[in-house]
């Protein structure tokens, strides 16, 4: 009689569970044409779906989707429609976005390219470092001697340095008077890599801003924004003096991510251009033709829940650009500048506050 | 004088008991697989398209009738080690899957006659793995977990091609519930390697947790061993936070079937015991 009621449960449950299976089967995919249209509308879908700075950039898709597509030719080529999408994702004026087809990636440009590029590399490797500087995974440094300033590019985020390295940099800058750090034509990379630079200039755990993300389709479907901390490097050198990050509007994604942090800091000031933004974590996806799409999918704040994807502006009082006539002498401006606060402050005994840099700009 | 009475009838029943044991052996029944195939993928948190491709799998199958009640009731345990790669439509992407599937379970086994048996009973397992697409940037992974309660069913014949034993059997698995992985709709990895680990287990239930493993099978029982020949189909279709996760499979099995019988210094019964074997 066990058997049977044993028996009869699992029937009952194997029936119940084919009935529900019946209903909800396969769960069911959107799918598109592989022609024009097609993949027009699988484009504007998914940017419609998962892109998180709709409401932060006043964008009315669903209008800008009817226009784009109510001027699609039917007789276009392949190339005819990457140029018109690509024209469409321009609208989202954002740099995390691209279109990527097997003969072109499309890329928004403006949020550098309408600004001066206030960085010269060779300028700097040629009449600062002469040539003769320490270098490793995607850092050169030096101590500038005559300047008593230590000096470090980091070029993109995506390099991963190793712990060592930066210990021995660090170490060899303890006695200058403070260390600037130059992240200008920096377009990110890694995120990991910003907490473990950032790691060495902390002395204590700090919220190092906040991260959402996408819980639905719909334009405002978004998670509570979560706290994210950084904690100091423990076990190795740790930089605590005064310190200036440099930037340029090519400091981008990862590397803005990085400012806005540092920014924060008590000893640190940044200075230079503001940032070119780039808070969204991108995330991908594919057309029926087989063109990849890349687009913001996550939005990243700051630690005073700040949306930095229009940039970090610098310290106030530390906005300056790159003078050309000096440049064409072999003079970085914004360089100099912060060399002046730092030996400045040494002077002082005090870090690179607001209120000093606004008094060390040139025009005072 | 009752206390020599009542010892004399326990020890009775023991022995009773013993003789009862000695007579009953329950081989293990162990089927090495592979199997080969199509895969059929898609996994919306890394596109919204359809994949196609190729499947391959090792497979691990004990099969055992339970010691308290060896004539009805057999316990089954599997193993599976899934390969699949698979292109988009276009041909130019691939997508891979890997996945280990673990499962015991327990079945009550009705004889029919004829050779004829059916199983029914439940099993309980483990199904991790992955997707990877390597051209996504920040998204290429999409991580998978599940561990379900299952709905078990089987019927298997016994019967004689010419004069070779065979036994054919079809076998099928139903996820009933369980719990799940799954990150929400936008949530990068990032965000759970930086401690976000709010709602990422999900109850499981077969409207958002559809699963069917189909297998079908002919063991050829040549002497000492046995070659196993079928075919697999396996469908799981899942969705949650509006991400949908479908993986197909057809596959041909081949491998081997083996049957143990343990036998130590102290275990002479072989001889003269009644075997009980789980499927055959």
């Amino acid at each position: 009689m066990k058997f049977k009621a044993i028996y009869k449960n699992i029937a009952a449950a194997a029936t119940a569970a084919a009935i529900s299976a019946s209903l909800g089967g396969c769960h069911s995919i959107e799918t598109w044409e592989n022609d024009l249209y097609g993949n027009f509308d699988a484009l504007w879908t998914i940017i419609d779906q998962h892109y998180c700075f709709f409401g932060s950039k006043d964008i009315d898709w669903k209008e800008t989707g009817e226009r784009y597509r109510a001027t699609i030719d039917p007789e276009w080529k392949e190339k005819d429609l990457f140029f018109h999408c690509a024209a469409m994702l321009d609208e989202l004026k954002d740099g995390h976005t691209n279109l990527i087809s097997w003969f072109n990636v499309s890329y928004y440009r403006n949020w550098w390219s309408d600004y001066p590029q206030n960085f010269n590399l060779r300028l700097i490797q040629e009449h600062y470092l002469d040539f003769n500087y320490y270098s490793g995974n995607g850092i050169i440094y030096k101590i500038l001697e005559d300047r008593n300033v230590g000096y470090m590019h980091y070029s993109s985020f995506a390099a991963s340095f190793g712990e060592a390295f930066v210990d021995e940099m660090l170490y060899s800058m303890r006695e200058t008077d403070g260390l600037i750090i130059d992240v200008r034509d920096n377009g990110g990379g890694d995120m990991t890599n910003v907490e473990r630079l950032v790691s060495h200039f902390l002395d204590k755990r700090i919220c190092a801003g906040y991260i959402c993300h996408k819980t639905g389709p719909g334009h405002n479907d978004f998670s509570e924004p979560y706290a994210y901390y950084y904690d100091p490097a423990e076990n190795h050198v740790r930089w605590l003096k005064p310190v200036i990050v440099l930037t340029n509007r090519s400091t981008f994604s990862a590397a803005n991510n990085f400012v806005s942090v540092m920014k924060l800091l008590p000893h640190v000031a940044v200075v230079g251009d503001v940032t070119g933004g780039g808070s969204g974590m991108p995330f991908s996806s594919e057309l029926p033709c087989g063109w990849s799409v890349r687009f913001s999918g996550s939005p990243v704040y700051d630690p005073e829940m700040h949306l930095t994807e229009h940039g970090v502006d610098p310290t106030p009082g530390g906005k300056i650009d790159m003078d050309p006539e000096q440049e064409a002498n072999g003079i970085d401006t914004i360089l100099e500048f912060a060399i002046d606060v730092l030996n400045r402050a040494a002077e002082d005994k005090n870090p690179p506050s607001e209120t000093r840099l606004t008094r060390h700009m040139p025009h005072d | 004088m009752k206390t020599p009475k009542i010892l004399a009838a326990v020890l009775l029943c023991l022995c009773a008991a013993a003789a009862g044991a000695q007579t009953t052996e329950r081989p293990v029944l162990s089927a090495y697989t592979f199997e080969a195939g199509s895969s059929h993928i898609a996994e919306t948190y890394l596109s919204p398209l359809k994949y196609s491709g190729w499947d391959i799998a090792l497979g691990y199958e004990r099969l055992q009738a339970m010691k308290f009640s060896p004539e009805r009731w057999v316990m089954q345990l599997q193993g599976r080690l899934d390969l699949q790669r698979a292109s988009n439509p276009a041909k130019n992407a691939r997508m891979w899957n890997v996945a280990l599937d673990l499962r015991w379970g327990m079945a009550h086994r009705w004889k029919l006659g004829n050779g004829w048996s059916v199983y029914g009973g439940g099993s309980t397992g483990i199904d991790v793995g992955a997707f990877y697409n390597p051209r996504n940037s920040n998204n290429p992974v999409a991580a998978k977990a599940a561990w379900t309660i299952n709905a078990l069913g089987a019927v298997a014949w016994n019967t004689h091609l010419g004069k070779l034993p065979v036994c054919a059997r079809y076998q099928s698995e139903l996820p009933l519930t369980g719990i799940f992985f799954s990150p929400a709709y936008g949530e990068l990895y990032y965000e759970i390697y930086l401690g976000n680990h709010k709602n990422l287990v999900r109850g499981a239930w077969p409207g958002n947790y559809f699963g069917l493993n189909n297998l079908l099978s002919l063991d050829l029982r040549f002497g000492r061993t046995t070659m196993r020949l079928g075919y697999r189909c396996n469908i799981l279709s899942t969705k949650a936070s509006h991400i949908v996760t479908r993986r197909v499979e057809h596959a041909a099995v081949v491998g081997i079937v083996c049957e143990w019988l343990s036998l130590g210094p102290k275990n002479n019964s072989a001889h003269d015991a009644k075997i009980i074997n789980a499927l055959y």
